[in-house]
């Protein structure tokens, strides 16, 4: 008998461990599945969707950009996938107000540097990444 | 006279009263925070365990490109230090202890002729060491308490810069970790470049288990996941000072509970025996009084 183990974390906190059928991510090399018995592999996680199917069903997460690791698990026959991911939350937790005000915020501050305002607005460094953010949130919540 | 010092005595058991009521919170303060923070060092123990798992792999599928990035200098010109102390007092010895091995390490830093640059979290450190003749860079204040993820980032880009950039050859962390509830010791540890002391000890009998796939390649791999790594030692690193912290200090406040417990006890004591002697000299006094007038009828 042959399963996979998938661990989906965060620094703050394990957000999901338990058993699934297959890990479906991107690294920057393609669009990846992970099965049970998938060969040890070390990769990177670009920011997306990234789904993990069991038998209850799909649970998916967004993740913005990480590391995943394949290898054997602690027990005989079982493959442990890890997905490392400084930021990363349940599609289902997603606050939803909360990512359109930082999209509006990231998509003003951005068009403020544009139109070369930098006096009354000044540019916000992380305007670009804090848009992409909102932008994956709203996506995976499906709005 | 006597009721001159019982006064004195009656404001100082009010003032030894007032102080333990404050020792006795922020004890009870700090128990409540230890729980907490414990259990966020359990949380980000995946996280952590996961990085260097990923770390060792990608040290083992290509040693070449691993040493260039992860070996030791041989000769260090410029080391910066990371030094974690809590914003707070009040904690026993958590900050002094940190701060002295902090200083024993820039010591023996410059007598080997390395430059040396200090970076700091906690309030604590500046003073510290701008008395001794030790300029701290940059000190990272009000995040001891309650360390975000966030956080760490931010002290990780900045310590990582200069070494990136090349002026510096390592960086190196002084921090209390948390053994267990009853032990935190202060350790000195190299942050960069990264150390996986783990690759030599179980190279042999994994290599021959297969090889391990990458994607994208290891070199490119490894640049990306130094700092990922990284920022998860720092965070851990705060993680396990603020739990420390807060351990040091619960335990501070309950000496000094104790301490305001026996003051107060003496104190009532002596004033007791204070308010005692005053009135059997009044009593004296009177019955002597009587006596007189008694006698002289």
């Amino acid at each position: 008998m042959t399963s996979l183990k998938v661990e989906i974390v965060t620094p703050e906190s394990a957000l999901w461990v338990g058993e699934a059928q297959a890990l479906i991510a991107r690294s920057s090399d393609g669009g990846f599945t992970i099965l049970p018995q998938h060969t040890e592999t070390v990769g990177d996680i670009v920011p997306g969707i990234v789904r993990v199917e069991t038998s209850e069903g799909e649970v998916s997460f967004a993740v913005h950009g990480g590391y995943f690791q394949v290898g054997p698990g602690e027990d005989e026959g079982v493959t442990l996938a890890t997905v490392l991911a400084g930021v990363a939350e349940k599609t289902t937790e997603i606050d939803v107000p909360r990512a359109l005000a930082a999209k509006e915020r990231a998509e003003t501050a951005l068009a403020a540097q544009t139109r070369g305002e930098p006096e009354e607005n000044p540019a916000h460094p992380w305007a670009q990444a804090a848009l992409e953010r909102a932008e994956l949130r709203l996506r995976a919540a499906g709005k | 006279m006597a009721g001159g010092q019982e006064r004195i005595l009656r404001r100082r058991i009010k003032s030894v009263r007032a102080t333990r009521k404050i020792t006795k919170a922020m004890e009870l303060i700090a128990a409540s925070q230890i729980s907490r923070s414990q259990a966020r060092i359990v949380a980000n123990r995946p996280y952590r365990n996961g990085m260097k798992r990923i770390i060792v792999e990608a040290a083992k599928g290509d040693p070449a490109a691993a040493k260039k990035l992860l070996a030791t200098p041989e000769k260090v010109d410029t080391a910066l230090v990371l030094v974690i102390t809590g914003d707070r007092g009040l904690s026993g010895a958590y900050n002094s202890s940190v701060l002295r091995a902090g200083e024993r390490l820039v010591t023996s830093l410059r007598a080997e002729g390395t430059r040396v640059r200090l970076f700091a979290v906690g309030k604590k450190a500046a003073a510290f060491y701008r008395f001794r003749g030790m300029e701290i860079e940059e000190s990272f204040v009000g995040i001891a308490d309650r360390p975000t993820f966030a956080d760490a980032r931010v002290v990780a880009s900045t310590i990582a810069a200069p070494f990136i950039d090349g002026e510096a050859e390592q960086v190196l962390l002084v921090s209390t970790r948390f053994v267990s509830a009853g032990s935190q010791v202060v350790e000195v540890e190299q942050l960069l470049p990264l150390s996986v002391p783990e690759v030599v000890v179980d190279d042999t009998p994994k290599a021959l288990k297969g090889y391990t796939e990458f994607e994208p390649e290891v070199e490119q791999l490894l640049s990306f996941l130094a700092p990922r790594a990284l920022e998860s030692e720092i965070f851990t690193a705060l993680l396990e000072g603020a739990a420390s912290f807060h351990t040091s200090q619960q335990r501070a406040m309950a000496a000094a509970t104790e301490n305001a417990d026996e003051l107060g006890q003496t104190l009532s004591r002596i004033m007791n025996r204070a308010r005692q002697d005053s009135i059997t000299t009044e009593i004296m006094e009177i019955v002597g009084g009587a006596e007189a007038l008694r006698s002289g009828k």
